[in-house]
């Protein structure tokens, strides 16, 4: 009884200064936390609740917002119904999302189980494919505008030398897309490659081994071991490209401007118009910022959707 | 693993492993081969049909002669001084933010946190428009303000830097609270030097991400006095348009790409796992 009191007389003065320089602590935390916070509430959270605002409003960026004029859901109607070059946009954007997804995590996979493999100088060729991922969209699609020159492009000189006739390319209206398809898979495949040969490594080698002495071929070990364990890296690439995806720009953007006479991106004849690139035009040539927001809403619920969709789907198969 | 034998079969095998690689090598270094031999062509051979692959005399005075088109040199200080100064604010708020959120118990701070993690779903589209209107009204167009500013909190950093420092012994802490550091002496002396590795992460990471940034600057800039590199090489593209620039523009681009390609070389190691965290925790 006496021990335990003795106790006591230690412990509660204890408390009682802890719990009188917990607050302390508490405001040190507050201050750690607050530029990072302050700054995120200030360019991501107020935006997105003024993006909200702002496209039930006509507003052309100028004039006070206070005096925007009220317009409800015309500006969305005016989108989903009337504006054709929206939906040209989303078009392009899911073929663009579609196919590039498709292609990054089919060739990725390929290429990471190559370069997985045992390999003289393996920094190197794994270099050679991440190389793209820093260096700048704008300048890669400025490179690719002039390789896929339809006159003097290289690109159209190594065909003619295995005889193939001259193609468009990027002047085409039929080929554009494709080429802007192809530039994107060249851009960020490698980044899809280093996830992939993370999560390969993360598998460990005796699973391999066991199927090897009960006989299993390398096409099954492949199907049975490495595609079962790669499920949820194979989740996230396609999750992450597809979210990356949808808000194509700037490839778009560097490849498509200036060629075939086109001065604001997405030509030949609105045939690599994106969403974003679209918006971009809509709020910062004409000004036109309720719409703008409106588009940036549309497309924010459709990746919000298509991702939710995706996780149910992907997660659930077996 | 037992040692491959060498029969025909796995001759074969990999000379086409090889092979594909080699192949595949290539392509991912064309527009890079073609953007260095470009830039030292004269601007008839650049457009000369078949383009030669090499030039037949080096033009080293192409890398000058675009100088005088574009103001280049200019634009690399503001790129530099844009991407060094974002690079220092974000790590320093998401090493800050990350470490209360990790080592701190305070009222709100799940709440605070969700914020953050939802913050990371956030498109930039999104809040294109408002934080471009946010930096007018604060009179941030056209100065470094409005181009670096709104870039240095990035809510992944914060994430980042809270998984990195909830590794970090607790008793560590105690330790120099004992001795008598203050909580932000704790930050300074010993959060930041034992976050090197995730420090470097986030650095080169965002590095090359703000080096490459377009379209922001796009909106920001109006002078060419405040260019950063992809505003330089987008209005090259405007004289590059005429045939006679087309080999400055693979100057001038050349130019541009160098700093994020020595980050990468020096940084690999660092900027891989960056991208395979991202990848491994989904």
């Amino acid at each position: 009884m006496s021990n335990r009191l003795r106790v006591l007389d230690v412990a509660l003065p204890l408390a009682r200064a802890r719990r009188r320089l917990l607050p302390r602590r508490v405001l040190w935390a507050y201050l750690f936390v607050s530029p990072a916070i302050l700054a995120l509430l200030l360019f991501t959270v107020g935006p997105i609740l003024f993006t909200l605002w702002v496209s039930i409003h006509n507003w052309n960026l100028i004039e006070p917002i206070s005096q925007m004029p009220f317009v409800g859901l015309e500006n969305y109607r005016y989108l989903l119904t009337k504006d054709a070059v929206f939906m040209r946009g989303l078009r392009n954007t899911f073929i663009f999302t579609i196919c590039g997804v498709g292609t990054n995590t089919v060739l990725g996979l390929m290429f990471a189980l190559l370069l997985n493999t045992r390999l003289r100088a393996r920094v190197f060729w794994r270099t050679l494919f991440f190389l793209p991922i820093v260096t700048a969209p704008l300048a890669l699609g400025m490179m690719w505008a002039v390789l896929l020159n339809k006159n003097y492009g290289l690109v159209n000189t190594l065909l003619g030398l295995s005889g193939i006739p001259q193609q468009p390319f990027l002047s085409s209206p039929n080929q554009a897309l494709a080429c802007i398809i192809a530039v994107a898979v060249y851009q960020y495949v490698g980044y899809y490659i280093i996830i992939y040969l993370a999560g390969l490594q993360g598998i460990p080698e005796e699973y391999y081994d066991a199927a090897a002495v009960d006989g299993a071929n390398r096409w099954q070990s492949f199907w049975h071991i490495t595609l079962p364990l790669l499920r949820p890296v194979l989740l996230f690439i396609i999750v992450t490209n597809t979210i990356g995806a949808l808000q194509v720009f700037d490839i778009v953007f560097a490849a498509t401007t200036g060629v075939a006479g086109e001065t604001s991106g997405g030509g030949p004849a609105g045939s690599t118009m994106v969403v974003v690139l679209h918006m971009y035009n809509t709020a910062f040539k004409f000004f036109r910022m309720g719409r703008a927001t409106a588009m940036a809403v549309i497309l924010f619920v459709i990746i919000f959707v298509v991702t939710l969709i995706q996780l149910r789907l992907l997660r659930e198969r077996v | 693993m037992v040692k491959r034998q060498l029969t025909a079969p796995a001759i074969a095998e990999s000379i086409s492993k090889y092979l594909i690689l080699a192949l595949a090598g290539a392509w991912m270094l064309l527009p890079f081969f073609w953007m260095f031999s470009g830039s030292l062509m004269t601007s008839k051979e650049v457009t000369s049909l078949p383009p030669p692959l090499l030039p037949a005399q080096p033009q080293w005075h192409n890398y000058i002669d675009v100088t005088r088109v574009v103001p280049l040199l200019r634009a690399y200080l503001n790129s530099l001084l844009v991407s060094g100064l974002t690079v220092v604010g974000i790590v320093f708020t998401s090493s800050l933010c990350g470490f209360a959120f990790a080592k701190y118990d305070f009222p709100g701070r799940n709440t605070l946190f969700m914020l953050v993690l939802a913050s990371m779903m956030i498109p930039f589209f999104v809040t294109l428009i408002p934080v471009f209107y946010i930096v007018k009204q604060l009179g941030w167009l056209n100065n470094y303000a409005g181009l670096i500013l709104p870039s240095v909190v990035s809510a992944y950093g914060i994430f980042l830097m809270r998984q990195f420092i909830l590794d970090i012994p607790d008793e560590l802490l105690d330790a120099a609270r004992i001795d008598g550091a203050s909580e932000f002496r704790i930050y300074w002396q010993i959060i930041l030097p034992l976050s090197g590795p995730a420090l470097a992460t986030l650095g080169s990471f965002n590095f090359v991400t703000v080096w490459n940034a377009f379209l922001w600057p796009l909106l920001v800039v109006q002078s060419r006095d405040l260019f950063t590199v992809p505003l330089a090489l987008n209005s090259l593209r405007t004289y590059g348009m005429e045939a006679q620039f087309h080999h400055l523009q693979m100057a001038g681009t050349a130019v541009s790409v160098i700093p994020a390609l020595l980050m990468f070389v020096a940084l690999q190691r660092y900027f891989v796992k960056g991208i395979a965290l991202t990848g491994l925790k989904g």
